[in-house]
């Protein structure tokens, strides 16, 4: 889980993030019901603090960025600065569906095009709003996401990579 | 008072502001012009005993906007007061100094109508983000957003 | 003193959501407020001119992720009344046995908010332990803990069966039990009577003067419920009383929410026990004629009013919608003058502020000489720390 390469610091650091991811939540302009659901995994009936997870409000501290609602345009360019000023290793968990590609303010004047266009985006969660058990799922997806990289060494193993589009002009073909 | 306004009592006190029609059991709607509104809403609460602005409505006609401002006290009735403005030059003195509550109405209607109130104390944006373009109105009936205008957000820059 | 313009930055993990407002200080006093609510606008109104009346009901409810059956009931019964449609007694039972339970629901969500916003997060605990069974029986009866989707134009989706009335009533003694509980905590609670008296104080007058509604404008002694003045579904039917105080300060507003938790509970066992039979929707037709309807609902913060236009097409020529927190945030302005800065949070809180109906608090802190921002973090800590010292001394 905690990799055997890299020095012992770096597998501390490393098992340190596995056993306590701290997140921090970004309400890019929902209508807060995923955020009430979030909130709720605080209470004893989910209990989300016994994981080790802990909500911070800093997102300098954060390893993982939760983000609800659709982006409006007005938080868009928020929302990025606090992701750029989030440290590396960082994770995006992208919530309902208005997370996906605005939910159902698909295309409103005041919403950008989906929360992926303007942060890149690990995990989606669908729902509207997701249980607070589906998040607490989504949190543990993302370790297990974090596991991964740290086996692969990054994150460029899951990035796409551009498509290669190949050349016909030299046959004369034309495709339409 | 807080027995019920009937039509009469409403009709007389009205008189001469404009039409007065019963809408519902429980509401009256006065229509008046623009420069007898200030007037209009005094009686309003002064006469018809309405101590509470509910809020302000607007309507894009088409032809004309309206404005609504309805009001009601402890007669539990809803007595609302209708302007229409042309839809060249939409403009009206603000009401925020003899009702309180409509600074942050004529804030909204503003942002998305482009009524001017004049004489308000603050008339900036509210609810349109900061790079939103100032004669942009997105509630009007002919507005439609434009693919190449920039309405705010993140430039697609990539990630 | 030189005015001090205060930023309070948008990160915080408890206040869900973001709003903005520039505070103009001098020294810890607050002279000035001045409000931005443009985070979660997300141009609703519009969207609802191009949705017909079945699919703008989703997009209505999720206007607030609180108060969303009260946007979808104001709405519907709006447009039903234009068309003159009657919807069937069961299916009315049933909108306020929902209606009741969000109210229910809304008020623990803020008593655990305004518990933790004084640092009282035991009670934080509490209350939204509390609210799981409210979430749990509306699950049950309509298949979401939020975001309900109960309401057609013409009546309900989903049927109640005899097993999850049964159910429901069964949950409701311990509900009742809790809340007699919180009630005695008001008279008892040390900490809540510290921290609530004396705060955002407002008078009968400035509450009307200044348009507040709901609890707010309850606590100050205006009897306003638009249950009570205009009344709908079967609140003119079943007995229950408008809950007020003469306080007038976040202690005020405290007691008007705990006794309308107790109000509703009572509203719901009285609408499970007296359930009528019969179908749950009647056919609407799917255009709306020409026409003008004020709607008014009393939402959980106040009495929400939906202003619609129809045109004889199937969707609306214009909605118009006056969210309670608007109407309340004129007087939050007016309660802070005066106050501490440390105060905000309370005071804030203490209109339940529903912000996706409007949005996001920063305070900015553009002082020359020492610039920099203060987080709502810390202003609770500030808040915690005065009561702190205030008890010392």
């Amino acid at each position: 889980m905690t990799g055997t390469t890299g020095s012992w610091s770096q597998r501390l650091a490393n098992w340190a993030r596995m056993k306590s991811p701290w997140i921090t939540i970004f309400n890019s302009g929902g209508c807060n019901a995923c955020d009430i659901e979030i909130l709720a995994c605080l209470i004893p009936r989910f209990d989300v603090e016994r994981f080790g997870i802990l909500a911070k409000g800093s997102p300098r501290h954060a390893d993982i960025l939760i983000v609800t609602g659709p982006a409006t345009l007005k938080q868009a360019s928020r929302l990025r600065r606090v992701w750029e000023q989030m440290p590396e290793p960082k994770y995006v968990i992208a919530i309902g569906a208005c997370g996906a590609g605005g939910g159902v303010f698909h295309g409103l004047y005041h919403v950008s095009e989906s929360v992926d266009s303007i942060i890149p985006v690990d995990v989606f969660v669908a729902g509207c709003p997701p249980r607070p058990d589906e998040v607490i799922n989504a949190v543990v997806t993302c370790l297990g996401l974090l596991a991964e990289d740290i086996a692969h060494g990054g994150k460029e193993w899951r990035q796409k990579k551009a498509v290669e589009i190949p050349d016909t002009t030299t046959t004369g073909e034309v495709r339409v | 008072m807080t027995s019920p306004l009937t039509r009469d009592v409403v009709m007389e006190t009205m008189k001469g502001f404009g039409t007065v029609e019963q809408v519902r059991a429980n509401r009256f709607r006065i229509t008046t012009t623009h420069n007898r509104l200030r007037d209009a809403v005094k009686t309003v609460q002064e006469s018809l005993a309405c101590d509470r602005l509910v809020t302000i409505s607007t309507a894009d006609t088409r032809q004309t906007f309206e404005l609504h401002y309805h009001f009601t006290g402890q007669h539990r009735m809803i007595v609302t007061v209708t302007i229409e403005l042309s839809r060249e030059t939409p403009e009206l003195p603000t009401m925020s100094d003899m009702l309180l509550p409509a600074g942050i109405y004529e804030r909204q209607i503003h942002d998305l109508f482009g009524i001017v109130f004049s004489g308000h104390p603050g008339l900036k944006k509210i609810l349109l983000n900061e790079d939103w373009p100032d004669n942009e109105h997105p509630l009007r009936k002919d507005w439609k957003p434009d693919e190449k205008t920039f309405y705010g957000g993140t430039k697609q820059e990539g990630r | 003193m030189a005015e001090v313009v205060i930023p309070i930055g948008p990160q915080h993990p408890a206040l869900k959501e973001p709003v903005n407002f520039r505070v103009i200080a001098d020294g810890e006093k607050i002279i000035r407020l001045e409000l931005n609510l443009s985070y979660t606008h997300r141009g609703i109104e519009k969207g609802a001119e191009s949705r017909d009346f079945i699919r703008v009901l989703p997009l209505l409810e999720r206007v607030c992720g609180i108060c969303s059956h009260s946007h979808a009931t104001a709405f519907a019964k709006g447009i039903e009344e234009i068309m003159q449609v009657k919807i069937p007694p069961r299916a009315q039972y049933i909108r306020t046995i929902i209606a009741e339970l969000e109210r229910m629901h809304s008020h623990l969500l803020w008593l655990g908010v305004a518990a933790h916003e004084i640092g009282f997060n035991t009670l934080f605990m509490w209350t939204w332990r509390d609210r799981e069974a409210v979430q749990d029986t509306l699950e049950e009866m309509s298949g979401n803990r939020v975001h309900y989707n109960m309401n057609e134009v013409g009546g309900v989706r989903c049927d109640l069966s005899p097993s999850q009335v049964q159910t429901a009533l069964a949950r409701l003694p311990l509900l009742e039990e809790r809340i007699h509980k919180y009630v005695a905590m008001l008279e008892e609670e040390e900490t809540m009577l510290l921290r609530f008296r004396g705060i955002g104080n407002m008078t009968r007058h400035e509450a009307l003067a200044y348009g507040a509604v709901g609890p707010t404008a309850r606590a100050s002694g205006v009897a306003c419920d638009a249950r009570h003045e205009d009344p709908y579904l079967v609140y003119a039917e079943v007995p229950w009383e408008v809950v007020t105080d003469t306080n007038g300060d976040v202690y005020g507003r405290t007691c008007v929410r705990i006794g309308e938790l107790r109000e509703s509970a009572k509203i719901v066992r009285y609408c499970l026990e007296h359930l009528p039979e019969g179908d749950i929707r009647v056919p609407a037709p799917k255009a709306a004629p020409t026409g003008e309807i004020l709607s008014r609902y009393e939402a959980p913060r106040g009495e929400l009013v939906h202003f619609i236009r129809t045109n004889g097409t199937d969707k609306a020529e214009r909605l118009d919608i006056r969210t309670p927190t608007l109407a309340n945030w004129t007087s939050v302005a007016v309660c802070l003058a005066g106050q501490n800065l440390a105060d905000i949070p309370v005071i804030v809180a203490a209109i339940d502020p529903c912000l996706s109906c409007t949005s996001r608090i920063t305070v900015l802190d553009n002082n020359k000489n020492t610039g920099g921002m203060i987080t709502f973090d810390e202003l609770r800590k500030r808040s915690r720390a005065r009561w702190q010292d205030e008890e010392r001394t």
